[in-house]
């Protein structure tokens, strides 16, 4: 019995409002971040271990699909970054009118866009 | 899970430490990313960005081992898988905090 209670939130049977829009995209970025965190891990093990260990990072991250890999990255950071403050404001009750939800949900997009691209024109 | 206030106040503390270190380590990457091996590692000897790496990544680890954690206790409906899959999160973000806490000393003493 206790087994089969069904649990909050029931993704599906919800219309797509853009506040529960946000938050599946607040946590689908956090799980990709946290695989990140991980392979930031491993980085600083492989630099640890000598250049013979790096240089095969170094073989990896000269792919292409592993340029694209970056720039998601770094837009998934930006999007939890900016989306998390906007969480951050809402922990202590603040910026919780609805007009002010949705400015700053489209600030977030507008943010994030923003940063990925000033760090990819910086490279 | 117990103490749910505590964990929501260290999943807060935690993402208040990250701001501001990720903008700083976005900035050093985008410095770091033209470098080879040696200027990375010279990038180590510095006992600041040592330490800022350090809090960086266990304070990341940590903010999604309980990312993670809030997700599982939603979705998970079963009582033995759900108490598995958060094991397995704890086991492996204390391996990597460990491994990284002994790379990062064993750079900065080489």
């Amino acid at each position: 019995m206790k087994l089969n209670r069904p649990l909050s939130p029931h993704l599906s049977i919800h219309k797509k409002v853009l506040t529960a829009v946000f938050s599946i995209f607040h946590r689908f970025t956090g799980i990709g971040l946290s695989i990140g965190g991980i392979l930031l891990s491993i980085w600083i093990v492989l630099i640890a271990l000598g250049p013979d260990y790096y240089s095969k990072f170094e073989a990896l991250s000269s792919l292409i699909v592993f340029k694209v890999f970056l720039f998601l990255w770094t837009l998934a950071i930006f999007y939890h970054l900016f989306n998390g403050i906007r969480y951050l404001f809402w922990s202590y009750g603040k910026m919780m009118e609805l007009s002010t939800v949705y400015k700053s949900a489209y600030a977030v997009i507008v943010l994030s866009i923003l940063s990925t691209l000033i760090v990819w024109i910086s490279i | 899970m117990k103490n749910y206030a505590t964990k929501w106040i260290l999943q807060r503390l935690t993402a208040v430490i990250l701001i501001p270190l990720t903008f700083w380590f976005v900035y050093q990457c985008v410095l770091l990313s033209s470098y080879g091996y040696d200027e990375i590692r010279a990038f180590f000897f510095s006992k600041l960005n040592s330490l800022l790496y350090f809090v960086l990544t266990i304070a990341m680890l940590y903010h999604a081992k309980l990312g993670c954690e809030t997700i599982v206790e939603d979705y998970v409906t079963s009582h033995n898988l759900k108490k598995f899959t958060k094991l397995s999160i704890s086991v492996l973000i204390y391996i990597f905090i460990f491994l990284t806490t002994i790379s990062l000393i064993f750079i900065a003493s080489s």
